[in-house]
């Protein structure tokens, strides 16, 4: 029934254009399907996703691959961030070109639809949704790598409270899942250490002026301005269009989306501005700093944290199917990644046991430019 | 009720329509000169953009000058775009010609993704972090070179449309295509004219309103949704309407943002645009068409 | 070639397609085509018949849906009265929509059924209480024939059938329609509507009536997608899709039966053959669309015609 498909491999290796040993040209390499919105609107997280993969593939595949010798083949499908095109690339991934494996989930609605295309059919790791339902819903074979909204709402929330000098704050959420719990998140922590939340805006995701809301927020006078964006172009936007308001109180940035494009775009409005975030660029990691390097010779942006997910995934793949001695055993890939604790670029984790990763996380600042971490 | 707030979303409303204004017043001329519904007007709009930012860092301009190179750019860009995919098209149905203008679409924000790149761009401009302020009202510099520029290009294009020999041409086109035809109007001239003001003026809008924000490859499309509701909602054809239209639509917004509900704002914009409609389905400033 | 030949083969062949290949992911495709088929079928109404186009299509979609999803949520319906009630909601929908809007024409009626399809979409984002908002709904329960303990639907192979049947009736219905005098007065209202009106035509409930189908039938592949994806979001009612499916339409050959769904398979197995292309697949498709409509501005339909010289009733004055 499954056909294997040499002539996309045999492509796929060109483009890797590495020269392997010999031995390992003649074993089949493991197949990671990879199912990222590589066009629309979120074209550029999918993007930085799949470089975070690529980079660790080549690492992974320099040390001599996996399973004695097989390397790794990334096949790249396109979502366009819309759940039935998630389930087309699902599809075809396993039933087409017949993949090992598939890292997706990317955004929210793709994950939902995708899991029940993977529902115990093939191993799934998903990378950066942050919807609850993800896994609630999800299956043996599904694990997710992302903190949930409310894991790292919870540090975060601690750290404001304890070392934030603030009474009042004032929220700008983006109007979707992830902003949505967020802010549930926020509203209940931030009260019970006693830091009054004086008024929360809605925007949209297609939204590109945000004048109207920060006027509304800059007239409430809290001490800070949170600001809840996921997308980097609305996120550079809002921060800039902050410190244009004129708003002279501090403004804290979103969990999970500090990335060095963002610090880039907005220039001097991110100076000094805290987050949190499951990667911290400037550890010292060996892990984490031969990826860094790695990247940085492939691709020209730098590497962010959706990147550091992906890489993640592929990471715990490799193990994991080096410790199951087979890429096709699921039950005891499974079995493996929930088995023990994994250490990994974004330093140590494990899975519960429905597939959720317990990761670190760590409080970031922008400092020069300089995305560092912040040692309490 | 807070009068510094009150002014500053008004404010914010004025210079959001005069963006809208923009966009719309090229969307307007072709729709009203030559009853095209060019469905890739916003990707004009963001090539302006992309223009801008590229002219500004691979030949080192300074931001007006990068501006006015990017307008002049994608004007040029007019010419082929109306050769290619509108001019063949003249005599085929107006769902026809809607369709290859969705095509171009398509192909300019597909296009765009693959040569500019994926990632979100900042155009510079110094102005853009610039601040005025007038008591306790604050506006960044840009906005207010948005409002100034828009204002006397919508006056030149005035002038233009009526005073001179192709304006005149281009009237009568928009009354009556055959008629102009037979009076000797050079139909072809007044296609490529239309085509390169309408991409020159969504490439200006774009320039202009880069900076404010962070542009992207698929940026147009707003803009062409937006341009859509200014036209119809000041009068097909209609350049006055346009700037009432895009002005009115842009306060809506603001306030309603302001005062009612953020989240909703847009949704008012369409509620209003559809009572508009219904009590004056020509719009604004339009003349009733027989169809 | 005679009709009568014609069409049972073409039903025949439709019906072997699932037994060509045992590949789920050629089914999931073929769903895809048979969904975008009727969507195509029910806007092709809109702009084939009515004459108008209308860029809130994808709201009655979503309507579908969206009640489909909700109805299943609260109450345990995953069946036929669920689709019933879907393509209800969407239809009464249509109808307040259609008797405001209709009496306008052109551009204006577009803008306006974007603005109705706008706001439509902006209450489904921002009411989470009964929409979930941008979270969605997901988990969404498979088609059965009245939901909860009945036959559930949960094969690909399955929703084609059911899709396929919806198809079918609902071209038999279109051209059942066209070539009686109701149908003769669609085309006498679209192409001249005063005319039409000093015929004694009431042209308002002409154009009310084909909205109001083809915004129910909207409905009903709405919900039909929600079972199948069991997943919803409010992306369902974007521009996208708007967009998609007056390509569908336009590119098949509107005011024709066979061109939405043709416009449909090569929507789909375009879109999927080109992804081999990586990056450049978008472009392309791109190119070849606008290429279509350069050199066949009648649609792939008109194609057939040019060769075969045929034509039928009721495609008369569609180009």
């Amino acid at each position: 029934m499954m056909k294997r498909k040499y002539l996309m491999a045999a492509a796929a290796a060109v483009l890797l254009g590495t020269a392997f040993g010999a031995q390992a040209q003649d074993k089949e390499p493991v197949r990671i399907g990879t199912i990222a919105p590589l066009s629309g609107p979120g074209a550029f997280d999918g993007q930085l996703a799949v470089e975070g993969m690529e980079a660790m593939v080549e690492i992974v595949n320099e040390n001599g691959g996996i399973l004695d010798g097989r390397m790794i083949e990334l096949v790249k499908y396109d979502d366009k961030g819309n759940p039935e095109e998630g389930v087309s690339a699902a599809k075809r991934a396993i039933e087409q070109d017949d993949v090992d494996a598939i890292v997706g989930g990317w955004f929210s609605s793709v994950a939902l639809t995708m899991k029940e295309v993977t529902r115990d059919r093939i191993i799934n790791v998903m990378t950066s949704t942050q919807h609850p339902n993800t896994t609630k819903e999800g299956h043996k074979y599904l694990f997710r790598l992302n903190a949930t909204s409310v894991m790292m709402s919870e540090t975060y929330a601690k750290f404001i409270c304890d070392k934030m000098d603030i009474e009042t704050i004032a929220f700008i959420t983006i109007n979707d899942d992830y902003g949505r719990l967020e802010v549930e998140n926020y509203e209940r922590l931030l009260d019970e250490c006693g830091i009054e939340v004086l008024g929360n805006e809605f925007y949209n995701k297609d939204d590109t002026d945000f004048t109207t809301a920060l006027t509304k927020l800059k007239a409430l006078d809290s001490d800070a301005i949170y600001v809840s964006a996921i997308n980097t172009a609305q996120g550079a936007t809002i921060y800039r269009q902050i410190k244009q308001s004129g708003y002279k109180g501090t403004t804290i940035a979103s969990a999970g989306n500090m990335n060095p494009k963002l610090v880039e775009l907005s220039g001097p409005a991110l100076e000094g501005v805290y987050s949190v975030s499951l990667f911290a660029p400037d550890s010292d990691s060996e892990k984490l700093k031969a990826w860094m390097e790695q990247y940085g010779e492939m691709f020209s942006n730098e590497p962010s944290f959706i990147g550091s997910l992906g890489a993640q995934a592929v990471e715990l793949l490799a193990g994991a199917m080096d410790e199951a001695g087979s890429a096709r055993d699921y039950d005891k890939i499974a079995e493996a990644l929930r088995g023990h604790e994994w250490e990994t670029i974004l330093g140590t984790i494990n899975f519960d046991e429905i597939g959720q990763a317990m990761q670190n996380i760590y409080l970031v600042q922008v400092k020069d430019g300089e995305i560092t971490s912040v040692n309490e | 009720m807070d009068y510094v707030v009150f002014a500053q979303q008004l404010t914010n409303g004025l210079v959001n329509g005069m963006t809208y204004v923009l966009i719309a017043t090229g969307l307007t001329l072709v729709f009203g000169v030559l009853h095209i519904i060019n469905f890739a007007h916003g990707e004009f709009y963001m090539l302006g953009a992309f223009f801008t930012y590229f002219a500004a860092k691979l030949l080192g301009l300074d931001y007006i000058s990068a501006a006015v190179v990017a307008t002049l750019g994608v004007a040029v860009l007019g010419i082929f775009a109306n050769r290619l995919f509108f001019w063949p098209l003249r005599k085929e149905h107006e769902f026809t010609v809607l369709l290859s203008s969705l095509g171009l679409a398509l192909l300019l924000t597909n296009g765009g993704e693959l040569i500019f790149g994926a990632d979100p761009k900042y155009v510079p401009s110094p102005f853009a972090d610039s601040v005025f302020e007038v008591g306790q009202l604050i506006v960044t510099q840009q906005r207010v070179l948005i409002f100034v520029v828009g204002a006397l290009v919508l006056f030149g294009l005035n002038l233009f449309i009526r005073h001179s020999r192709m304006g005149k041409m281009m009237r009568a086109t928009a009354q009556n295509p055959e008629g102009a035809a037979l009076s000797g109007v050079n139909i072809r001239q007044v296609y490529t004219v239309t085509f390169v003001l309408a991409c020159g003026l969504a490439a200006l809008a774009g320039a202009l309103v880069g900076p404010t924000a962070m542009i992207f490859p698929t940026v147009g499309s707003w803009a062409v949704l937006k341009g859509f509701i200014v036209v119809i909602l000041g009068g097909l054809g209609s350049i006055p309407g346009a700037l009432i239209g895009g002005l009115t639509l842009g306060v809506v917004e603001s306030l309603a943002g302001g005062y009612i509900s953020l989240g909703f704002a847009q949704a008012i914009g369409y509620a209003i645009i559809i009572v508009v409609l219904l009590w004056r389905p020509q719009g604004l400033f339009g003349t009733a068409r027989r169809t | 070639m005679s009709r009568k030949i014609t069409i049972p083969v073409i039903l025949l062949a439709a019906l072997a397609l699932p037994f060509m290949t045992a590949n789920t992911y050629f089914h999931h495709l073929m769903v895809l085509w048979m969904l975008f088929s009727l969507l195509a079928l029910s806007l092709n109404v809109i702009i084939g018949y009515i004459g108008e186009l209308s860029f809130g299509h994808a709201a009655f979609f979503g309507i579908g849906a969206y009640t489909a999803a909700i109805l299943g949520m609260h109450f345990g319906l995953a069946g036929i009265p669920g689709i019933l009630l879907a393509a209800i909601v969407a239809g009464l929908f249509g109808f307040v929509i259609g008797y405001v809007s209709l009496r306008i024409v052109g551009p204006q009626f577009a803008i306006l059924t974007l603005g109705f399809g706008s706001i439509i979409y902006t209450i489904t984002n921002y009411w989470v209480d009964l929409t979930r908002g941008p979270m969605g709904i997901s988990n969404i329960q498979p088609l059965g024939l009245w939901g909860g303990d009945g036959i559930a639907l949960t094969s690909a192979i399955g929703y084609y059938y059911v899709i396929l049947g919806c198809v079918v009736a609902f071209a038999y219905a279109c051209h059942a329609l066209m070539s009686s005098r109701t149908g003769r007065a669609f085309i006498a209202t679209r192409e001249n509507a005063p005319l039409a009106a000093s015929l004694g035509i009431d042209v308002f409930r002409m154009k009310l009536l084909g909205f109001v189908v083809a915004t129910a039938v909207a409905g009903v592949g709405g919900a039909l997608y929600a079972h199948y994806l069991t997943v919803v979001t409010p992306d369902v009612m974007s521009m996208q899709y708007v967009a998609a499916l007056i390509i569908m339409v336009i590119v098949g050959g509107r005011g024709t039966i066979s061109g939405p769904i043709i416009g449909a398979l090569i929507y789909v197995a375009l879109l999927e053959a080109l992804r081999a292309l990586g990056p450049l697949r978008l472009v392309i498709f791109a190119a070849l669309l606008t290429a279509s409509v350069i050199f066949l501005p009648g649609g792939i339909v008109s194609l057939w015609r040019r060769i075969t010289g045929a034509d039928t009733p009721h495609q008369e004055g569609a180009q």
